[in-house]
């Protein structure tokens, strides 16, 4: 049982990084700031059930989560869920090698020159419950099991997501490289 | 080599996420040792997840934490009247 005294000295840290998440879920400034008001108004009124000593980051991640899904899943009235189609492993790794042939360590170097705004857009493209997985794993860094009870769905069900979440990223991350030309041959 | 090479992009991100038990963990290490193809591979992954963790880093105005702070102090005050 938490002190709800302490929340703001225990939970406040959190805030930049739910804000982070709250964006890359609504892909709009105002209203991540809405859904992350609304999460820590919420985490504050439940902080007595919050057991001191477990994962304070993960709660409040489930607690964002739950609130953006409770708010834009009623305004959205459930966009028709995306099929991803059947995608090839190492997805963004065998295009990058196939366009620069021989040519070594060129993956990499695309890798580097991609822009952040161009990794965002590839993350906010994937159809939600796909990014939801790929965004707790890969941005925030959760374990398999933290992401499970995040999202509320079983383990099995968060890595077959967050494979085709991938993969589906990847393919993203390839149309936009190519858009930008960076996926030429080296001179 | 390629089965070696199949099983181990099979466990590839399991690798990468660190949520492989030690014995098959230590079964990938094994064949990435061996296989420059693979190391290139499980290289070009770890760098974009670290890539990734770029997408965190968005800051939101100062007003919004004041606003947090301001809210949780009027809820108190609320509770405590009531």
């Amino acid at each position: 049982m938490a002190d709800q005294a302490n929340f703001e000295r225990d939970a406040m840290e959190y805030a930049q990084q739910l804000y982070s998440a709250a964006l890359r879920m609504t892909r709009n400034p105002a209203d991540a700031e809405d859904v992350v008001q609304e999460t820590y108004l919420k985490a504050y009124r439940a902080y007595n059930t919050y057991q001191e000593g477990t994962n304070l980051k993960a709660w409040l991640y489930r607690i964002l989560t739950n609130t953006y899904i409770n708010r834009y899943r009623k305004q959205q009235r459930r966009p028709a869920e995306v099929e991803l189609g059947e995608l090839q492993d190492l997805y963004l790794f065998r295009r990058l090698g196939e366009a620069s042939g021989a040519e070594r360590s060129t993956e990499e170097s695309v890798l580097e020159s991609m822009v952040d705004t161009d990794i965002k857009a590839a993350l906010e493209s994937l159809p939600e419950r796909f990014r939801m997985p790929v965004l707790l794993a890969d941005v925030e860094g959760f374990s398999y099991k933290e992401i499970a009870e995040i999202v509320d769905v079983p383990i099995g069900t968060v890595m077959s997501r967050l494979h085709r979440g991938r993969k589906a990223l990847q393919k993203k991350l390839w149309s936009l490289a190519e858009q930008r030309g960076l996926t030429g041959p080296t001179q | 080599m390629k089965a070696e090479c199949d099983h181990a992009v099979d466990y590839l991100y399991q690798y990468i996420d660190e949520e492989l038990t030690w014995s098959r963990r230590l079964r990938i290490r094994w064949h990435l040792k061996r296989c420059g193809h693979c190391v290139d591979a499980f290289d070009f992954e770890t760098r974009l997840k670290e890539r990734m963790r770029e997408c965190g880093k968005d800051v939101p105005p100062q007003e919004l934490f004041d606003r947090i702070r301001a809210l949780i102090d009027q809820e108190a005050t609320d509770t405590q009247e009531s």
